[in-house]
């Protein structure tokens, strides 16, 4: 690999301690930042998990009141999305690797991404106190109205929820920007579009996403807290669509905002462990962009039972089941890349496999709910709560621990133990599988999402008492992620390259010098390591 | 699913089917492709180098088209179904929605679409369902719609105050009942017991409002209608404690209301019912007496008593106050 001299740019020297961290602009560390502030609410989110499924376990229980229980599926939802899965993939692994994946110092602004930083920081502290001390929203992740206005929803709890996911908007969309103009702008020489990471590929795709999508939910949202609270009348009567209209132009794109990243990091680590090419670059790059396109035609779907004209809602019947076939393509891709690879299993690959095997029940359940005769059934059923878990966590979140596995080693220099974190993976998979598959099942058989409770005799008993039990594996395995996280201080050194890896951040050190590389490398095919191995004689 | 007993019930079934046997085919195919390269390709040395495959149009293509002709086919066979589900016999067009509820053309085209037997004018409201019934006889119900089997049954329905969806499994589709807007629906079902319950989130009794529809032959529902009709105009016989006790624990009072050691553990309304006889007053109201004229007064019609109070006005017939307060003023 050839490389190029440019001066390091002279900073401020980099302060150490807690100060280090408040008023660091290094895109690494904030990478990590982000990581930790999601992980911190995946856990706590993961906690109110428990208690629903507790709750859950036999009919008419009362583990919790319902009031309580309608705040914490509330708040789930909510910090799953916009406090965990979103910052997890787009502020963690996308600030500490899209820089070192094309070969960049830094981001285009790092004093606008330490903003994005804070401020999402800051609307996860707004919304978590809320909710510590007593001001919680119970309108559900999708506060549709009238339920969320003052009339049924007058407490403060609303306008707290209201106002931090405005800011966590402003936070994503400045972030957005920042990514669509280090990657456009910043690439190392040689890296033409064909060479550019798929990682970085699905982060542009999702930044572009972002900056088109979220500016939408910010005016609904900002509509809301104005109809709140100075009597404007943008959702009054007659006009309960508008809302669901705007607010699933962002929350639906939302989606693939949450799958294309953890899609991008599987087509990194694919090919590393399977020692070959990822399988149809060019075609998983389009499918990318395409899948970020059609994201935007489809968000009537979730309206086929809210009053939406029959000839409107057969074209987003047509939307919906179209986006499978892009999603299909990379699938076959993914396991065309295996076949006749040379597999080392080791945990990310693991993870991967995961995705694979759990991600494909979410698609094909999704568009089984395309059909809009399906969906006049299932919509608002468990079924729905199954279909969006296979995706969300047998996607997104097998991907962000695929992730953690790979990458792990790079940002603390450190190797996780490998038989921790296969037992990690099996009791996931185990668990997960246990927790969701039997929702498919109680919502056809009639059991509709967000019930506090339920009676006995409508057969529901048998498939709640499975997934509770299946909810306790998974929470289980995450306890065995987190022993094996904290023993990392003590783990095998990584060295710069410990899985072979094929991308830039690899040619670094572990952890990488805060000005990433020393000499700015120059690229010439997309798996600049790979040609460097291969170059060097072994010895 | 759900036995299903309305035609488009029957639809909705065989396409979930049938599109069920693709399904099981792609996850076959993916899970088994996955569990064979993963038992085959498995690392056996350290220095293994795989033959370097960048890719292969025609496989690509393959498996480009392949998923667009199975989709293809999908969504002919949802287009299809919808079609059959708009033009079956009598029953056409299952779920409808009107945007403005004094839209007088567009209910009219509602009346025109089909014969029906009965219309009944449904409201859902926080955390309950609503039937009134046409002909001027007074005759309501709460949480239990009463219908003649075989017959077609038009709901026209909206809503008091937030989104509520209708849905029996067992009917097949469902629909979502707006404020301000008006949602139609259409079946035709056999004899027999029917319960789902509101399909979109409406505040904490949510899980608790639930709705029945009791099919009866004509001759049933008749006699049925005929004692309902009686009863809502006046009380045949004094209050019974007894059956006040099963009105109160069969219907939706158990939403909201609380009485230790019963199934209502609802917490909505502010004070418990375990010992209601003892209350001085009636809803907190000073000066408003708790004695059993009171109470059949404010169960009548709670917001003219009280206006602003969260309890709704249940429609309840004369007879069914009386059993009410005869029970609630055993709670001492």
């Amino acid at each position: 690999m050839a490389s190029i001299s440019i001066p390091i740019p002279l900073r401020e020297r980099a302060k150490s301690g807690v100060l280090g961290w408040l008023a660091t602009v290094d895109h690494k560390k904030i990478g990590i930042m982000y990581m930790a502030m999601s992980f911190s609410f995946f856990i706590a989110a993961g906690l109110m998990a428990l208690l629903i499924r507790l709750q859950l376990a036999a009919p008419n229980l009362q583990v919790v009141d319902p009031n309580t229980y309608n705040q914490l599926f509330t708040m789930h939802g909510s910090a799953m999305i916009f406090l965990f899965t979103i910052p997890m993939l787009v502020g963690g692994f996308g600030n500490y690797f899209v820089p070192l994946m094309i070969g960049a110092r830094d981001v285009a602004f790092p004093r606008l991404n330490a903003f994005s930083f804070w401020i999402t920081l800051g609307a996860g502290l707004v919304m978590l106190i809320g909710f510590v001390f007593g001001a919680r929203s119970d309108a559900a992740w999708t506060a549709y109205v009238p339920y969320s206005t003052k009339a049924f929803s007058p407490t403060i709890g609303m306008d707290i929820w209201l106002i931090g996911i405005i800011l966590l908007g402003i936070g994503s969309t400045l972030g957005a920007v920042n990514f669509l103009v280090t990657v456009y702008s910043m690439r190392a020489p040689g890296m033409t579009a064909w060479r550019i990471p798929m990682f970085v590929w699905a982060m542009a795709t999702t930044a572009g996403m972002v900056l088109l999508a979220t500016p939408v939910l910010t005016a609904a949202l900002i509509m809301l807290v104005a109809d709140r609270n100075f009597n404007t009348q943008f959702f009054t009567a007659n006009r309960v669509q508008l809302w669901q209209h705007m607010f699933w132009f962002y929350s639906h794109p939302a989606v693939y905002i949450m799958i294309l990243p953890a899609m991008g990091i599987i087509s990194e680590i694919i090919p590393v462990f399977s020692r070959k090419p990822l399988f149809g670059l060019r075609a998983v790059v389009i499918s990318t962009v395409i899948i970020g396109l059609l994201g935007f035609t489809t968000w009537v779907h979730h309206m086929f039972v809210s009053g939406v004209d029959p000839a409107i809602e057969r074209f987003f019947m047509f939307t919906t089941m179209v986006i499978a076939v892009p999603t299909g393509v990379k699938m076959f891709n993914w396991l065309a890349t295996l076949w006749g690879g040379s597999l080392n299993f080791k945990t990310p690959l693991l993870m991967c496999i995961g995705f694979l095997a759990t991600f494909v029940i979410g698609g094909i359940s999704g568009v089984m709910q395309g059909a809009i005769p399906i969906d006049q059934y299932v919509h608002n059923s468990y079924f729905v709560v199954a279909h969006f878990h296979y995706v969300l966590f047998g996607g997104s979140v097998f991907g962000i621990f695929a992730a953690l596995y790979y990458w792990g080693p790079k940002i603390t220099g450190r190797m996780f133990d490998e038989k921790l974190g296969k037992l990690h993976f099996w009791l996931m998979m185990i668990g997960f599988n246990i927790t969701f598959f039997p929702m498919h099942f109680l919502g056809l058989q009639g059991m509709p999402r967000r019930i506090a409770t339920y009676d006995p005799g409508r057969g529901w008993e048998l498939g709640n008492l499975i997934a509770t039990i299946g909810a306790f594996i998974l929470a289980f395995s995450v306890l065995i992620f987190i022993i094996n996280a904290i023993k990392l201080r003590h783990g095998e050194p990584a060295g710069d390259d410990p899985w072979e890896g094929n991308t830039l951040e690899w040619s670094t050190t572990s952890p990488p010098p805060e000005y990433n590389f020393l000499e700015i490398p120059t690229v010439e095919s997309d798996r600049p390591l790979f040609d460097a191995r291969m170059r060097t004689p072994q010895i | 699913m759900v036995p299903p007993v309305t035609r488009d019930a029957v639809l909705i079934n065989d396409l979930y089917n049938v599109i069920l046997i693709f399904a099981v085919i792609i996850f076959v195919l993916v899970e088994g492709l996955l569990i064979y390269s993963v038992v085959k390709f498995r690392r056996r040395s350290a220095d293994e180098m795989p033959q370097q495959i960048h890719g292969s149009r025609p496989l690509e293509l393959l498996w480009t088209i392949a998923p667009a002709i199975v989709i293809a086919v999908i969504f002919g066979l949802s287009v299809d179904t919808m079609s059959r589900m708009t033009a079956r016999g009598t029953l056409s067009n299952p779920v409808a929605h009107v945007h403005a509820i004094n839209d007088v053309a567009a209910r009219q085209r509602v009346e025109r679409a089909q014969p029906v037997d009965l219309v009944i004018e449904v409201i859902g409201r926080q955390w309950v369902w609503q039937y009134k019934y046409p002909g001027g006889d007074g005759v309501t119900t709460n949480e239990e719609l009463v219908v003649p089997a075989n017959k077609n049954i038009r709901l026209d329905m909206t809503a008091a105050d937030v989104i509520h969806a209708w849905w029996m499994p067992q009917f097949g589709p469902m629909i979502y009942v707006n404020p301000g807007e008006m949602s139609y629906v259409w079946f035709n079902v056999p004899p027999g017991d029917y319960i789902g319950q509101c399909n979109v989130y409406c505040g904490v009794a949510h899980a608790k409002m639930i709705s029945k529809v009791k099919a009866l032959p004509q001759a049933e529902y008749d006699e049925w209608y005929a004692k309902q009709a009686a009863a809502s105009s006046a009380a045949t016989r004094p209050g019974d404690p007894e059956v006040g006790r099963d009105i109160f624990m069969n219907s939706s009072c158990i939403a909201c209301h609380y009485i230790e050691g019963t199934k209502a553990q609802g917490r909505v309304a502010p004070r418990e019912l375990t010992h209601f006889a003892s209350y001085p007053t009636i809803a907190q109201l000073d000066g408003f007496e708790n004695n059993a004229e009171n109470l059949a007064k404010w169960l009548r019609d709670p917001q003219a008593v009280k206006p602003g109070t969260a309890m709704p006005n249940l429609n309840l017939k004369a007879q069914e106050i009386e059993d009410l307060v005869a029970y609630l003023l055993t709670l001492k």
